[in-house]
This record gives structure tokens, C-alpha cells and sequence, in this order.
């Protein structure tokens, strides 16, 4: 039997240069509000957002990685119990079986934020005031995706909007299956080292299908049990380290061994 | 009838039971509902049919070509345009925040005339007839007086039709003063002019170049184009390409580099030299291309084997001489190398020895007008417009000495010296300049010294900005006349920076003017014609577009029709046709000039005792420190250890903060022989013991609120110094002193 | 002209009736026991009276306010003229979006000079053809924004007709008053004419469960039966509530509520 589809991301460490083109490319796609101080980013509404590590080495050794983390849309250990899902008291958080996308629908969500607690990728916001524009400003917001209003938790959709325009014009065109190059979330588009690469994880044709098998290749806090459809691939050892919490003299596990888990 | 207690009680119950059997509670629940979750003050934007428009960007110097998606009559989203010769499909987070500046809030939105104070804020909004007039009446006064000299203009750059009939229109008043923005640009094309004999842009084959070894530049922190280079980054590492990136702090393109070589700040030039010594010394040069193209290469070697030895070079740069030597047999050894400099953005013009001491590293290589190596790029140049003719008062205008002292005897080789502006304009005395053009520029905010240029320009009577956004230069200005802003206007954009083929775009209008703006060239040809004689007879045309569809000829078409053109025909030609020296070879040293390539160490500004620190600037990628300032978007990805609150952070080694006494986020005074601002401590092991680094692009005290006031401009702390060779501006950073506030 | 109030008003005081009916036949019985009358009942009957009054038919018609459309549109007049049946003015564009109402563009194709004598028309062109501005039409059938909704899926995709959402709105000689609910803003289409939100027709109502009486229905992915807490809660109270119905089987694309995903209709 064909395997569903499941939507994910591999991102390339080795080519990202932290330029946040991703995060603009998202902020402009989706409505991301902004607002006079953003410095705290624990208040600073980013679907994407890329994080610097440093390998935490005295000068001249140090190292610097960054990375880009959208929502890890967790198919959890059976799937389905994504971390946010199971939490959510208002069904407002949803997995969805076909695409394997974790959906926000903002005028569901009551705003208790159990679900933000309960992601350990911190990929959850919370809308804290009214977005507000200046004026004039909301000339461009995309019609596609709806601003959200405060009071309600918010987070990277995937373009799910993307997926559904695509679908609109497979049906024009008598078809039900998407191509590869027809739903692209706009980060991956934007990127301009090319290193988001977004496709079916099940689907052997798909460029994501081959790079998630790379030997570099890891996942976030795997050992949790979230099981992210996002792969970060990187040659450096210290950073497909930083990618879970090891003690200190624990060594990272061979990638078969967290397969079986 | 007596309403008793029981009749009214059975009456509430009643009106309570029916209530609960009408539909009412149950509607109205659900109503209040739907209005909670739908407040009316959240924008619901309005849905229409997708169009997209092809344009090209023209926000930094990297122009990318852009799809624009609109719905009906509105722009939604930048994205990159797939197939563009520059950026294929990617773009980078300005251009993505373009419409930001389109729609938003610091867009000057009408002519205004100052009233009160300069600098004050306080306009009155005019008619374009009457902002017109004003210009028209101020230059010909001046002419009429025979003062046509006085005045200036200043450009972002001097390439394409609107900095051409700026300059075409100075030249037909009778001024010399047209100045640009300087960049590295300056002292690339000098190189190429002195060692190959072409003063043209410098083209890089990046994209075939497999050992890549950059003095400092931001390959990925915004040099050259851009999203070209982020490209060519990542084609290096899926290719097995090679970066070594020389300079005194850990950027982000000395994270993502193969090696980081953490040198001492001021010294790659020092290092290049080094490096040369190495390999001629082992003989590890292309003998075919030194041997047959080249003169002057027993000076080199004279030189190099003289006074640059691994010793000494290790000395002046605290990189260990194992690692220089084989640095040097590393670049040799590889197929394709490249050098290349210009500090960070490349926003500096920065020491042309630095420059010569790299280039030499090229020719070494043989890698001139080779794959994977660099170019003397010269643009088929489309301009071909007849030659102005000038009445009496402007020849008389042209003859004299330009007041930046560019093309002088003392700085004969420098086309425009904007860094001495300030110094020539002496507070007190008459000013030099009795009026100032500004266009596509922010001098007030991006020329080292920024508060001295602010001075300056405060003694010029009558200052004119053509800006699209109430920027600093603006704000001080003494008449604002706003240009659309790119997405509105027509205008041809040329090959950016660093491209090895000719690429022609074109921007144009995505949407109609959003405010009473007009095209910048259009008021060119307005206010030459109304000036009359030989200025109006020098621009024919009745408008800007006719102007670029005659210019552009048969190109126009193609441009409207795919956004851009380009030449894939152009080749490197030969080493025997390549060079137009004297001698017709590249030249390592010129024997009539006596100049031979050399390290002559900059001196910054401070005393040592005084300041015991060096700062330096860096560019981050998120933060725009030319003419755009940051849009809202870009601001929010600046890191917390970048931004917090209004406070901006310096970056300390924790070693040098310890002896310093200052802890991770500690509030400090920074003083420079320049000025002095508060900061924020942020320990990075990432940089030199030693040094300070502030990022460029904060500061700002124009543009909106989610960028002024916050963090300090550094300009304001550091001043240009000259290089003494070309006058240009090489100050590389400043002696400070970091105190606990 | 007949408005969707008559309808309610038709309706309304019949099952008001009814009701009434069921209430003062259990108070009889009420009052036989107590061996009390009088005043009591005849006050609680008022009450009564005056709250259905109120509840369904004088809230009803303060709650929406009455809106004309600025141009009186004869469908069945342009339908006769035009090749393509609705979709000869609401057309798909190739992109699979779907155009909707059509736009000044459109109309202007024929319109733009008077072509009869309907004061509507000479109304429409010489206010909005003359004056190039786009006509503010009341769209009966606009949902929040918060709701995507595909025509493509469902004409393309589905076959469905037009009129199994819209109605005959094809057969309308003149524009019908758009009623504007006073709190949402949005049409009483969206809820139903009927304001006990009963429905006749499929095309009545255009609420959330109306689209998932169809999207509970089309699943389209076989999944185990994983069941979330919500689920399982959700299972629970159905079995209590309604011991009759079946509980979900487990299949679905949604994990939360083995329907259709949420993503489907929302945005």
C-alpha cells in the first residue's frame, strides 16, 4: 500500500547562512504582525526563527551554527500524539492523517497556551496585543492566510494555504495528486542558499525522501518521542550534538539505535 | 387588577419559560460568538485575482529581479524571480520587506518646504509647480552670479540613466562637484585601472572558483550582490569549494568557512604579502601566466622576499607562521583561487594597498580572465548620449578644482572623495557649497563622521533631497521633492557589483504612485528645461521614460518583456589582448610611478593610552546600514544579543571583559576620540581579545519607530581617514575606551 | 416581493403555537393537582406570551438590520443572454481560484453603454460604469474570514451543482433584501432564514456543521484507531448523550475529531 503523504522539511546547516530571509519570507506570507520592540523574543511572534549555536569553545576555537526552526509539525510516538494535539482542550490544534500538518485554527483557540507548554520546540506563540499596522500598511497583507487577533496561540501552518491554491488548480486541471514544485512553503521558496528543501517524507521521488537518509542527518530533541518531520543536516559533529540534550559524557547514539526507539 | 407577588413571580416564569423555548438565547450565544472570534477590528484583507508583475530590485547594490504578487490593484509579496541571472529565484529579507517601504509610514508622501529650524521638523507641504520653482529659482541665482561651482550633488552611485542625467545636468550647470557614495568599489576599480590598465568594475567567477580566500569579506554578511553570493556559497559547499575567511571576528561568514584566520584587525594586507612571499619564494606561482604577462614581477619578489617573510608577517598580523606558509601552499595548490577584499558590505573604499597586496595573490595565481578568477568587467555601457554643450558660465563652472579634491594633483587618481566633504566645508566660513542635490543617498547617516557631516551640511544654505523616505539627509534638508520608490518608477538597473557577464534589468511600476510622488527623473529634465539655454538644450527628451526607451534602443523591448537582459556572449578575452598597460601586460609594479605592492599599515584615529581598545564595525545580514534603513520585518530578526530594548551590544572577548570588569549585559560607556554612546556588554568568544565590535545600521534618528532610537550609529562614532595614496576613506575602525556606566 | 421574513413570520407563530400548546397543557395538569388557579396562571401565560412574542418574531427582526443592494439585479434576464450559465460571470480563473462576484471589468463588457430602458441599469452605468467605480454588492453568501472555501473542490472536484449551496438564486427576477446580523455583521443567509435555524434545503444554512454534515461523511484516509483524550472524550459524551448513535470508527483525517482535518475548511 502507498504510504500517505506526509509533508516535512530538510534543512541544510552546512549551506544555511542565518540571513533570516526564511523568517521575513514567512513573516510576509503569513500576516506575522511586528511591533515597536521586538528584542524579546520570548513575546516576538516568529513561525520561523532561526537560532544561533556556538560550540561554546574560547576564541579561537569557537564555532558558530545557525538554525532555522518552523514548527516541527510532530507526528508523535503513535501518530497523531503530537505533543500541542493531545493538549489542546478545544480542538483548536489538530494532526491531520492525510498531509500529516498540525493545524492552528485561531478562531477555536481560547488562548490557555497549554499547547505552548506542552511543544518542547518552542514553535508556539501567543498573540499578546491586537496585531496592529500602521497605517496604510495593510495594503499588503495576503488574503489567503487571516490575521489573527490577540488572545489566541499561532504558528507555522506550512503554507497551508499554498497547499490548498495548489489543489485548487489540480482540480482545474482534473488531477487530486500535487506535483513536488506546486506546494513549496515560502521559506523554502525564498531561501537563498537553497538550503530548505520541503516535499512528501514518504514519497521516494521527492528530494526531501533522499536528504532525510543522509549520515548527517538529524532531528531535533529526538529522543522525546516527538518524531518532527524536520531533518537538519550537518557535517559538524558538535552540532548534530547540540540537536539533543547528551550529559556530558554520554555519546550521541548511532542513528540506527533511534530509529528502533 | 392587583398585580400580587405570585402574579409577577408566574409572570417572570413565564416570560422565562418562553424565553427558553424561542430560539433567541441560543442565536444570540452563538452570535456574540462569532463576534468574539471575528472582532471587527481585526483587517480581514480582501480577496481578488493573483497577478504577478517581474521588476528588479533596487534597494542595496546586489539588484535582484523580483515577481511581485499582487491581488487586484495591491502588492502582497516580493518573491525572487525564477531565472534571473542575479538571484535565480532567491531573495534576501530587504527585498522581501520591499512593500513595507512602499505602504509604510516613512514614505515622504508629498513636496515639503522646511519652515523654522533646520533639522526641526517642521514642514509645509508645496506643490510640485512650486517645489519646482524653488530649485529653479535657488540654481539660477547662483548661476546668474557665476557661482555655478558651489554646487554639489551627491548619488548613491554613477551608474545607469538617472545618476547619469544627475551628473549630465551638473555638467551642463557648470559644476564639478558630483560626488557618489563611496564602496570598495573605489578602490577596485583603481587596482584594475593601475595593475591591468581598465578602470571598470571587477567581475568574479565565483561560481567556478573552488578555493576561495577572503580578506574580510562578508560573503554572506552582504557583499557584493547578495543572494548571488549566497548562492555561490552554497554551490561551494555541495561542490566541495573551500572558504578561508581572514578577519579579526567570527562573522557569520567566518562560521560558515572552512578556516577562520583571526587576524589581527588592519593587517590582511600584511598577510596577502605574506602569502605572496610563500609562494614565490617556493615557486608555487602560475609560471606561464607570470612569466609571459606580466611586468614587474622581479620587484615583487624583491620586495616580498625582502620584508615579508613568514616572521614577520606573523609579527605584524598574530598568525602563526606554520599557518601562513600553509595557507599559501593551499591557495597556490588549488585548481581555481580566488582573493578577494573589501571589509564586510564593502561600504568602505577602504586601502588601496590592502587591495593591490590581494590582487597580487590572483595574478600569482594566473586566475585573470580565467574560470573561476576575476575580471576587468567592462560594461558595454548603453549611454551614448550626445555631448553636453555648455554655455560660458558652465565651462566656466567646470574649471574649477572639485571640492572633495578628487582628480587633484595631490589625489589625481580618486573620481570622488565624499569622505572630505566635511573638512572642506569649515564651520564658521562662507560655505563652499551654497546648495547640495541628494539623491539615492543618506550622507547624514552613512559617511563616517556622520556627525560632522551633519555640521557641514547645516552650513550649506540650501540642501535638496530627492528621497523617497524621510531619512536622516531629509529630515535635515532644506526641500524634500520624493521619488517614487522603486516599485512605482521605470529606471534600468545595471550589472551589479562582482557579476563576470553583463546583466541589464529593469525595474518598473508594480503599482501606481501611492502618493504625490514623482520620478526623480522626470524633475531633472523639469527643472534643466526650466533653467533654459544650453541646460535645457542638454536633455531633449519631454519626459524620463523617453529618455530610457531612447537610450535603451532595442534593448527596451526585451527588458519589458523578460525584466532583464544579459550578455551571455561576453568572454574574457585572452592574456595577450587582456591588458591596456603601457606595457600591455599585467603590471606588478609600475617602474615610472615607482609603485610597488606594499603593506602601509593605516593608522586609526586615538591614542592607545587614552583608548585601549580598537573597535571595529561588522555588518550583520539582517541589519541595512546604507541609504534603506531596516523595515519593520528585518528589525525583528536583529538577535537579543544585537538589540535589547533601545540598547545596542558591543562584543567583547570575555577575556578582555574580565580584565574590564564588565559582565554579560552590563550597561558601559563607549568613548572614541570620535564620540561616546551606551552599550551593552555581550561576551562572544567569536572576536579578538582586544577588540570591540558595534554592528552598522543602528542609531538611526529618522526613519519609523521600529527603528529610530535604537542602538548608536556607529559613524557617529568613528571618522574617515585618508588613505594617503588616493584620499580615500581606509579607516578600518578606531581606538576606544570602555568604561562601566 | 417576498422576503425571507415572511417566511419566518409564517413559520414562527406556528410552532410558537405548538409550544404554547405543550406548556399550558402540562400547567392544566399542574394547577388540577394543586386545586389552585386564577391569577397565577393567567400571568404566567402573559409571560409566556410576551417572551415567545419577543423570542421569535420582535428579536428576529431587531437583531438584523435591512439592507437594499445599490443595484436591483435580474438573474434570470442576464442568465437567458449568457452562454455559459453561472459561470459565464462567476467563472473560475486558470489559476482555480474563483472569481465570485464579477467586477466592473466585466459588466463593463456589455455595459458600457445604457443598453434598455431598466432604470436599474441607466442607474447601474451611469453611477458606477460612468464614474469607474466598483458596485458594493451585499454578498448574501459571504463567510468569516477565519473559513477557506475551495469552488474548485467542490465544483471541479465534487460536481456539486451551484444550487446545492447557493439555491435558486438563478431564478431571482429581482435582487431580494440583504438582512445584516447587528452583532456578527455577517449575512442571515450564513445562519438560515429559519431563525430556530431549522433547514429545508440543502442551500439554507451555511454554517460550520453544514459543511461537515458533508466533510463527516467523505473521508478519505483509512487511519487506526488512535484516539487522542479529546477523542476519547468527545466518543464518550456521544455515547452518553445519544446511545443510539455510532460512535466514530477511527477513521478520518482529522486525529481530533475523526472528520474531515480542520485545515480543510479553515485558514
Amino acid at each position: 500500500m502507498k504510504k500517505p503523504t506526509r509533508y516535512g522539511m530538510v534543512i541544510d546547516l552546512d549551506k544555511c547562512t542565518g540571513c533570516a530571509s526564511c523568517m521575513v519570507a514567512c513573516m510576509a506570507e503569513n500576516n506575522v504582525p511586528f511591533r515597536e520592540d521586538e528584542s524579546d523574543k520570548l513575546l516576538s511572534l516568529t513561525w520561523m526563527r532561526v537560532y544561533k549555536l556556538t560550540n561554546g569553545k574560547p576564541f579561537p576555537e569557537t564555532d558558530v551554527c545557525y538554525l532555522p526552526r518552523p514548527c516541527m509539525h510532530c507526528g508523535g510516538q503513535v501518530e497523531g500524539y503530537s505533543p500541542c494535539v493531545v493538549v489542546c482542550p478545544t480542538i483548536a490544534t489538530d494532526y491531520s492523517m492525510k498531509t500529516g500538518i498540525v493545524s492552528q485554527i485561531y478562531n477555536r483557540c481560547i488562548g490557555c497556551r497549554y499547547c505552548m507548554a506542552a511543544c518542547p520546540y518552542h514553535a508556539r506563540y501567543f498573540n499578546w496585543w491586537d496585531p496592529v499596522w500602521p497605517d496604510g500598511m495593510e495594503k499588503y497583507l495576503n488574503p489567503k492566510v487571516s490575521p489573527r487577533m490577540r488572545g489566541v496561540v499561532e504558528k507555522c501552518s506550512f503554507c497551508f494555504h499554498r497547499y490548498q491554491l495548489a489543489k485548487e488548480k489540480a482540480y482545474m486541471e482534473g488531477r487530486r495528486e500535487l506535483k513536488e514544485d506546486e506546494y513549496q512553503t515560502s521559506c523554502t521558496q525564498a531561501c537563498p542558499a537553497g538550503a530548505i528543501t520541503f516535499g512528501d517524507l514518504n514519497n521516494p521521488k521527492h528530494a526531501v525522501y533522499k536528504y532525510k537518509k543522509s549520515p548527517n542527518a538529524f532531528r531535533l530533541l529526538e529522543r522525546l518521542g516527538t518524531n518532527p518531520k524536520i531533518y537538519y543536516i550537518s557535517s559538524r559533529a558538535w552540532v548534530r550534538r547540540s540537536g539533543d540534550n547528551y550529559l556530558k559524557n554520554e555519546s550521541k547514539p548511532e542513528k540506527a539505535v533511534l530509529r528502533a526507539t | 387588577m392587583k398585580v400580587d407577588r405570585r402574579s409577577f413571580l408566574s409572570f417572570l416564569i413565564g416570560g422565562a419559560a418562553g424565553t427558553a423555548l424561542s430560539p433567541m438565547p441560543w442565536k444570540l450565544t452563538d452570535d456574540s460568538a462569532i463576534w468574539t472570534q471575528m472582532w471587527p477590528w481585526t483587517p480581514v484583507p480582501e480577496d481578488g485575482e493573483i497577478n504577478h508583475v517581474n521588476s528588479t530590485c533596487t534597494l542595496c547594490p546586489g539588484r535582484c529581479g523580483i515577481t511581485v504578487l499582487k491581488i487586484d490593484n495591491r502588492a502582497i509579496k516580493i518573491e525572487g524571480m525564477k531565472g534571473h541571472p542575479v538571484n535565480d529565484g532567491g531573495i534576501c529579507l530587504l527585498g522581501l520587506s520591499g512593500l513595507q517601504l512602499l505602504y509604510g509610514p516613512t514614505r515622504v508622501k508629498t513636496p515639503l518646504k522646511r519652515v523654522g529650524a533646520k533639522g526641526a521638523g517642521h514642514w509645509e507641504k508645496i506643490s510640485w509647480d512650486e517645489a519646482v520653482a524653488e530649485v529653479v529659482k535657488q540654481l539660477g541665482d547662483l548661476r546668474a552670479r557665476g557661482q555655478s561651482h558651489l554646487v554639489g550633488l551627491i548619488t548613491g552611485s554613477d551608474r545607469g540613466t538617472v545618476p547619469q542625467l544627475f551628473t549630465r545636468f551638473m555638467t551642463a550647470y557648470g559644476s564639478p562637484n558630483s560626488m557618489r557614495t563611496p564602496s570598495m568599489l573605489d578602490s577596485y576599480e583603481l587596482t584594475l585601472q593601475l595593475t591591468q590598465g581598465t578602470r571598470a568594475l571587477p567581475g568574479f567567477d565565483f561560481e567556478n572558483a573552488d578555493f576561495i580566500l577572503s580578506f574580510g569579506s562578508g560573503i554572506i554578511d552582504g557583499w557584493g550582490s547578495p543572494v548571488r553570493m549566497f548562492k555561490a556559497h552554497s554551490s561551494w559547499r555541495s561542490g566541495g569549494g573551500k572558504v578561508i575567511q581572514v578577519e579579526p571576528r567570527l562573522s557569520r561568514t567566518a562560521a560558515k568557512s572552512d578556516r577562520w584566520i583571526p587576524v589581527k584587525p588592519g593587517t590582511e594586507g600584511a598577510l596577502a604579502l605574506g602569502l605572496a612571499h610563500v609562494i614565490v619564494k617556493e615557486s608555487l606561482y602560475n609560471a606561464d601566466f607570470v612569466d609571459n604577462y606580466t611586468v614587474g614581477f622581479e620587484d615583487l619578489q624583491r620586495l616580498v622576499l625582502d620584508k615579508y617573510s613568514p616572521e614577520s608577517v606573523a609579527a605584524i598580523t598574530a598568525i602563526d607562521q606554520k599557518d601562513i606558509v600553509a595557507l599559501a601552499r593551499d591557495f597556490a595548490a588549488a585548481s581555481k583561487p580566488l582573493a578577494i577584499c573589501g571589509r564586510g558590505r564593502g561600504t568602505v573604499s577602504g586601502s588601496l594597498d590592502e587591495f593591490m597586496a590581494v590582487h597580487v595573490l590572483n595574478a600569482l595565481a594566473g586566475n585573470i580572465n580565467q574560470k573561476g578568477g576575476i575580471r576587468a568587467f567592462s560594461e558595454i555601457d548603453y549611454i551614448n548620449w550626445p555631448q553636453v554643450q555648455k554655455d560660458a558660465v558652465a565651462a566656466a563652472g567646470m574649471q574649477h578644482e572639485r571640492l572633495d579634491g578628487a582628480g587633484s594633483k595631490k589625489y589625481p587618481d580618486a573620481r570622488s572623495l565624499l569622505n572630505r566633504l566635511p573638512a572642506a566645508v569649515r564651520p564658521g566660513a562662507e560655505s563652499p557649497l551654497q546648495a547640495l542635490l541628494v539623491t539615492d543617498a543618506n550622507p547624514l547617516y552613512t559617511m563616517p563622521g556622520s556627525t560632522a557631516v551633519k555640521k557641514a551640511m547645516a552650513d550649506i544654505p540650501f540642501v535638496v533631497s530627492f528621497s523617497s523616505f524621510m531619512d536622516e539627509t531629509a529630515q535635515n534638508a532644506d526641500l524634500i521633492l520624493p521619488n517614487h520608490i522603486y516599485l512605482e518608477r521605470y529606471e534600468d538597473v545595471p550589472t551589479p557589483f562582482g557579476l563576470q557577464q553583463p546583466v541589464t534589468s529593469l525595474a518598473r511600476p508594480v503599482v501606481e504612485p501611492q502618493f504625490n510622488t514623482q520620478h526623480v527623473g522626470d524633475i531633472v529634465i523639469r527643472i534643466a528645461k526650466a533653467l533654459g539655454g544650453s541646460i535645457a538644450g542638454a536633455f531633449p527628451w519631454d519626459g524620463y521614460q523617453t529618455c530610457l526607451k531612447e537610450t535603451l534602443g532595442h534593448k527596451w523591448e526585451t527588458l519589458m518583456a523578460k525584466g532583464f537582459r544579459l550578455d551571455n556572449n561576453y568572454g574574457a578575452p585572452a592574456w595577450q589582448m587582456s591588458f591596456n598597460t603601457p606595457s600591455g601586460k599585467f603590471e606588478f609594479a609600475n617602474k615610472e610611478t615607482g609603485r610597488v605592492p606594499q603593506y602601509t599599515p593605516i593608522k586609526i584615529e586615538g591614542d592607545k593610552k587614552l583608548y585601549p581598545l580598537v573597535l571595529i564595525p561588522y555588518d550583520s545580514f539582517r541589519l541595512f546600514s546604507g541609504y534603506i534603513g531596516d523595515p519593520p520585518f528585518a528589525v525583528k530578526t536583529v538577535e537579543d544579543t544585537v538589540i535589547k530594548g533601545q540598547d545596542v551590544f558591543v562584543e567583547l572577548n570575555p577575556e578582555t571583559a574580565r580584565a574590564l570588569r564588565l559582565r554579560e549585559g552590563q550597561h558601559a560607556i563607549l568613548s572614541t576620540p570620535r564620540g561616546q554612546a551606551k552599550v551593552k556588554v555581550h561576551w562572544f568568544d567569536g572576536i579578538r581579545p582586544g577588540v570591540v565590535a558595534l554592528p552598522r545600521g543602528l542609531g538611526h534618528t529618522a526613519y519609523d519607530k521600529y527603528l529610530a532610537e535604537k542602538g548608536v550609529n556607529f559613524n557617529e562614532l568613528i571618522g574617515p581617514v585618508e588613505d594617503p595614496e588616493t584620499g580615500y576613506d581606509a579607516a578600518w575602525g578606531i581606538m576606544a575606551k570602555l568604561s562601566k556606566a | 416581493m417576498s422576503t425571507s421574513d415572511d417566511n419566518a413570520k409564517e413559520i414562527s407563530p406556528e410552532a410558537a403555537g405548538e409550544d404554547a400548546k405543550a406548556s399550558s397543557s402540562e400547567i392544566k395538569n399542574k394547577e388540577q393537582g394543586n386545586g389552585s388557579g386564577g391569577p397565577g396562571t393567567l400571568f404566567f401565560m402573559l409571560g409566556l406570551a410576551v417572551s415567545l412574542i419577543l423570542g421569535w418574531v420582535i428579536s428576529p427582526e431587531l437583531l438584523y438590520s435591512q439592507k437594499k443592494q445599490p443595484i436591483d439585479y435580474n438573474h434570470v434576464l442576464h442568465l437567458d443572454l449568457v452562454e455559459d450559465e453561472c459561470e459565464s460571470c462567476h467563472f473560475f480563473r486558470a489559476d482555480g481560484t474563483f472569481s465570485g462576484v464579477p467586477k466592473m471589468e466585466q459588466c463593463i463588457d456589455c455595459h458600457e453603454e445604457v443598453q434598455g430602458e431598466d432604470p436599474e441599469e441607466i442607474k447601474f452605468v451611469e453611477e458606477y460604469v460612468a464614474k469607474e467605480r466598483e458596485v458594493p454588492w451585499l454578498v448574501y453568501s459571504r463567510q468569516p474570514d477565519s473559513v477557506f472555501f475551495s469552488h474548485a473542490a467542490h465544483v471541479k472536484g465534487a460536481e456539486m451543482e451551484c444550487v446545492a449551496c447557493h439555491g435558486p438564486i438563478g431564478e431571482s427576477e429581482t435582487s431580494r433584501v440583504y438582512e445584516e446580523n447587528r452583532i456578527t455583521g455577517y449575512s442571515r443567509d450564513i445562519w438560515g432564514k429559519n431563525i430556530a435555524g431549522f433547514k429545508k434545503n440543502s442551500w439554507d444554512r451555511m454554517k460550520m456543521d453544514d459543511c461537515a454534515e458533508c466533510h463527516q461523511k467523505t473521508f478519505t484516509v483509512q487511519r487506526t484507531d488512535v484516539k487522542t483524550p479529546i477523542n476519547r472524550l468527545i466518543d464518550n459524551i456521544i455515547a452518553v448523550a445519544f446511545p443510539g448513535m455510532e460512535v466514530s470508527a477511527g477513521i478520518g483525517d482529522s486525529v481530533q475529531t475523526q472528520r474531515d482535518g480542520c485545515f480543510v475548511c479553515h485558514k
